[in-house]
């Protein structure tokens, strides 16, 4: 690695100010698991690390039953996993954190840098997707929030302006008597990107789709949400043929690529048969 | 001139800094550049060699240590991050030359080939017994999805850990 200047600031504003002190030659270190790679393989030229982990109150999960969720920049995948609020109320959550890597990865990684690395295939953003979870971004302009698929500009590009930093995920209570499903399908048991990554969240009503929420991973530049899909299904009668259909739907949103770990074409396959199933494990 | 060195030659000391390192309970006073990996800092400062240098990009395991109780990949940590941190390695593990029950279920379960994985394996499964003193034979598959062994298969090593955590029960 070349050398670099280590910062430390005690509070956001501070952190800000020493992004835009250093130009693009400042990054922000919280977890390191992507930082560190790319600082190994000379892929940054950096001038200075600046670390979170002196900022007072960002490793916190915070629960209550009106706001729901409020989960720290520095909180880790290890504390959503042990986090009882977590598991008991968002479960596709738990469950994308028990996918995460391995126990020394989970261990020291955040969900914010999840979200701010911005892989295609990130874990993190599909249950925020279907839980419809909002990300506080802090910068010199002050304070903005945003829907989780807004901070997602493109393959490894956030949308995060200079200086600033995401400082917060809001996730709220998912609606009552909604059942849903994460798939991460992948090549290997762990330690694997996934090939195709789906969430969904659905409730029905008297034999008919009421509230429908599908989110894809790995198909496209950014992870997002099938609306095409999700409309197709909402209000209509639960039928084996028209679920099989948001399957095929979903696949025109997507643009799934060729790449070392499956083909568009399986890949088209995994998206059809996948939504297929996900639905129908959320049905009661 | 170019960034690098006109930092280094107003702020060549920006670069670097004083940290205190615990490590098995001892204490060490080090200068360390910014950019020096725990790793780096445990075997080529301390000399503490039983912390493993393979893939060095996080995914191996082979470099496992324990921070604060955490199992983490050493070779993607800063040492600096590591300062004023409890570090437990491979060599603290034993006590007054005495094996940990997971060392001794290592040995007699045949969990040992030719051993680099053991360091990062042991420690990982201090980590998972500590949090989880009597896990199920998939929670400790899941532990130590982050440790590669290329020798044993993994099955007597799933067998030691489980070994231990009855031994460790009594």
């Amino acid at each position: 690695m070349k050398e670099f200047e280590l910062h430390e600031p005690v509070s956001i504003e501070d952190a800000s100010r020493l992004l835009a002190k250093f130009g693009g030659r400042g990054r922000i270190l919280a977890g390191g698991t992507d930082l560190l790679l790319e600082l190994k393989r000379g892929q940054l030229n950096l001038a200075a690390v600046i670390s979170l982990k002196e900022i007072k109150g960002l490793n916190k999960i915070r629960f209550t039953r009106k706001e729901g969720l409020r989960i720290g920049a520095m909180v880790t995948w290890s504390q959503l996993l042990e986090s009882k609020p977590v598991s008991r109320n968002y479960p596709l959550l738990a469950k994308a954190a028990e996918k995460m890597g391995s126990m020394q990865i989970r261990n020291v990684a955040t969900l914010a840098g999840n979200l701010a690395h911005a892989s295609p295939a990130a874990n993190g953003p599909i249950p925020l997707l279907v839980y419809e979870a909002t990300c506080v971004i802090q910068g010199p302009n002050g304070r903005r929030v945003i829907p989780v698929e807004k901070i997602f500009g493109g393959v490894q590009k956030n949308t995060l302006r200079r200086s600033e930093i995401l400082t917060e995920i809001l996730v709220p209570l998912p609606p009552a008597g909604t059942r849903g499903t994460y798939y991460k399908f992948g090549l290997r048991q762990a330690m694997d990107l996934a090939v195709v990554g789906v969430g969904t969240l659905v409730k029905t009503k008297n034999g008919v789709f009421d509230e429908v929420r599908i989110a894809l991973g790995a198909v496209a530049p950014k992870p997002f949400r099938v609306k095409k899909a999700e409309r197709l299904l909402k209000g209509k009668k639960i039928e084996d043929r028209l679920i099989r259909d948001a399957g095929e739907t979903a696949v025109i949103e997507s643009a799934p690529i060729t790449d070392i770990r499956a083909s568009m074409e399986y890949r088209i396959e995994l998206i059809k048969e996948l939504i297929y199933r996900a639905i129908n494990e959320s049905l009661p | 001139m170019p960034i690098q060195s006109y930092f280094q030659e107003r702020w060549g000391q920006a670069m670097k800094r004083k940290i205190r390192l615990t490590v098995n309970n001892e204490t060490y006073d080090l200068e360390v550049e910014n950019r020096r990996t725990l790793l780096e800092v445990i075997r080529e400062d301390l000399h503490l060699l039983g912390t493993k240098q393979m893939c060095n990009m996080g995914e191996c395991g082979s470099c496992t240590v324990l921070m604060d109780g955490q199992a983490v990949n050493s070779c993607i940590t800063l040492a600096v991050e590591a300062h004023g941190k409890k570090i437990e390695t491979i060599e603290g593990v034993a006590r007054d030359g005495k094996l940990d029950p997971i060392q001794e279920a290592f040995v007699a379960k045949g969990a040992v080939q030719c051993g680099y994985c053991s360091p990062g394996m042991i420690m990982t499964a201090k980590d998972l017994l500590a949090k989880n003193p009597q896990p199920t034979e998939k929670e400790v598959k899941t532990a130590i999805a982050g440790n590669l062994c290329r020798c044993t298969g993994y099955v007597r090593i799933v067998d030691a850990i489980l070994t231990a955590a009855d031994t460790m029960k009594e």
